[in-house]
């Protein structure tokens, strides 16, 4: 912030009153109704605590989230390094292919998710035509159609801070280590990896707090087996109208992030990524 | 349903209509919380009748202007805030490629006999816990209040077979490409995969009788008119109309008069569900859908 002091700081004005406006004071306004109950102020949060599914669920949105996570910097990394490194004519084309299925509607993306996995979809058929398996396997309607759907939508958020990263990083870096004696291997993880970490960090925060509040594909890929918080929100607001649970369960699922975050970035200095330190 | 009903109503009374679509019971809350409601009447499903009047967020109809003598007999179909629009049911959907037919609920349960996946909705009040006990002997007028332990114990039994839905466009898949046999789907989904032709037909022996309901939101600004449309949708010409429209069944028995018998079979609230049809508790489920379904939630996690 160290750069707005001084007097430009009135240029931030209107974004500050717009998040005022149209964020800070919704947000603020929700949890504070999670403890307005006529009951008493935690009645919502005793029963989160009591009954044992709301726990649960919020763990499973913890673990499918940080799965996602990992899948998607392990898909991101080496794509984004093509990226970086390939022709313009090659950057396109992965672009291009990056970009089209974050451009697309959520809810085709779902269904094609759905037509290619389901046990008479594509995968299955072309499977078993090879002889390679016997029976369909189940792939959507769980949790491995979840993360599926999930890591294909969340890639971008994964490849666009990756690549930024690599597209600053100076090649000599790793000539200079390779000159200096160091194997390929070695290169990568002393120098290139620690280098282009605040990408994957950046990505990582992006992805899984946004995996956080996913409601369409878990809904839709996942079978009621495999429901995550945002799915039992919307159930408290729109089918028991239950808004002070729903709204007890968003305050959970915020200090949760805003935790996990503080964490991240008191082990990671997550706050040098976004250039706050 | 303009067709139906708005328009003819339009013509007999000089009151317009606007049809809106995309209610949910989140945005009447909404609405009326805000003292500012935009509808005057809304078709919701009945567990809204006792969810919403106990959020304080409905009208008293007026029964001077709405007679509600023809509607059919049932508990909890006309209440102080409430109307029943049009009937519906959860039938047994089954693949006709069994040797045999399944008559019952227990047929459900009995996967050597029947072999296949299982299709019942995600919702607690999808008619799951009631399929369940029904296939554990329970007689139908016991089923009231739902013992969703014992309920739960039932299913555990076919735990690994069932394939839940969350659309009812999801369950007509699962029966319709086969990747279940069994299903316990809205009538209207089940006609439609009958009539594309794929092996599957419908047991009305087991199956649930439920409707649909309207409402009129608290500070509606046309209340008065709201009652007259309510009024015109419950006479039996208007009732006859919309089960010409569309495959649900009348809630006033006189419109059977104005219907074909061809039609009347395949309409909830038919011929052919006479005596078989269990009408859901749906005054049970306003009053428990959240314990229920918490249950349920933490049965689904294993």
């Amino acid at each position: 912030m160290r750069n707005l002091t001084g007097g430009g700081a009135w240029l931030v004005l209107p974004a500050v009153l717009l998040l005022a406006a149209f964020f800070l004071w919704p947000v603020g306004e929700l949890v504070a109704r999670s403890f307005r109950d006529p009951a008493g102020a935690w009645v919502h949060y005793q029963r989160i605590w009591e009954v044992p599914a709301y726990l649960r669920i919020l763990n499973r949105t913890l673990v499918i989230s940080a799965m996602t996570t990992v899948i998607c910097v392990v898909l991101a990394y080496p794509l984004a390094y093509r990226l970086v490194t390939a022709s313009p004519m090659g950057r396109a084309v992965i672009l291009v292919c990056v970009l089209i299925p974050f451009w697309t509607n959520l809810l085709v993306r779902s269904y094609g998710w759905i037509i290619m996995l389901n046990p008479q979809g594509v995968i299955n058929s072309a499977l078993m035509g090879l002889g390679l398996i016997d029976e369909p396997l189940r792939l959507v309607y769980n949790t491995t159609g979840v993360l599926i759907g999930m890591s294909q939508i969340m890639l971008p958020f994964m490849i666009l801070p990756i690549a930024a990263v690599m597209a600053r990083l100076d090649p000599k870096v790793t000539h200079a280590a390779r000159s200096l004696g160091a194997t390929p291997v070695q290169a990568f993880f002393k120098v290139y990896l620690p280098l282009t970490m605040p990408g994957v960090m950046a990505g990582s925060v992006l992805v899984f707090t946004i995996s956080l509040g996913f409601f369409v594909i878990p809904a839709l890929l996942g079978g009621s087996r495999e429901i995550l918080l945002a799915q039992l929100i919307e159930f408290n607001i729109n089918q028991v109208l239950n808004w002070g649970l729903a709204a007890a369960l968003s305050t959970v699922l915020l200090i949760a992030t805003l935790g996990l975050y503080w964490i991240g970035d008191r082990w990671f200095g997550l706050g040098r990524i976004w250039g706050l330190k | 349903m303009r067709s139906a009903w708005f328009d003819p109503f339009t013509a007999a009374t000089g009151i317009d209509i606007v049809s809106v679509s995309g209610n949910t019971y989140g945005r009447v809350q909404a609405m009326v919380e805000a003292g500012r409601p935009e509808w005057d009447v809304v078709e919701v499903l009945p567990d809204f009748q006792w969810i919403g009047a106990s959020a304080n967020l409905l009208e008293p109809l007026d029964f001077s202007v709405i007679d509600t003598s023809g509607v059919m007999e049932g508990d909890d179909l006309v209440t102080e805030f409430s109307i029943p629009q049009v009937l519906f049911s959860r039938v047994m959907t089954y693949s006709t490629r069994f040797d045999e037919v399944p008559t019952d609920f227990a047929a459900f349960w009995d996967t050597q006999r029947f072999p296949g996946r299982r299709a019942f909705y995600s919702r607690a009040n999808g008619g799951m816990l009631e399929a369940a006990l029904l296939a554990d002997g329970v007689a139908p007028e016991d089923l009231y209040p739902l013992d969703i332990d014992r309920a739960l114990a039932k299913l555990d039994e076919i735990r690994d077979d069932i394939l839940f839905y969350e659309t009812n466009a999801q369950g007509e898949q699962f029966m319709s490409d086969g990747q279940t046999t069994l299903g316990l789907l809205p009538d209207g989904r089940a006609l439609n995969i009958r009539n594309t032709g794929a092996p599957v037909d419908i047991q009305y022996a087991a199956s649930f009788l439920t409707w649909s309901t309207m409402v009129v939101p608290r500070g509606a600004p046309n209340a008065a008119a709201a009652m007259e449309f309510l009024a015109y949708s419950l006479t039996p010409e208007a009732q006859a109309a919309i089960a010409e429209a569309y495959t649900y069944g009348p809630v006033v028995p006189a419109a059977f008069d104005m219907i074909s018998p061809e039609r009347a079979a395949i309409l909830s609230g038919g011929p052919q569900m006479a005596g078989q049809a269990v009408l859901f508790g749906e005054k049970w489920w306003g009053e428990n859908l959240s314990q229920a379904s918490e249950r349920l939630t933490e049965w689904m996690l294993g």
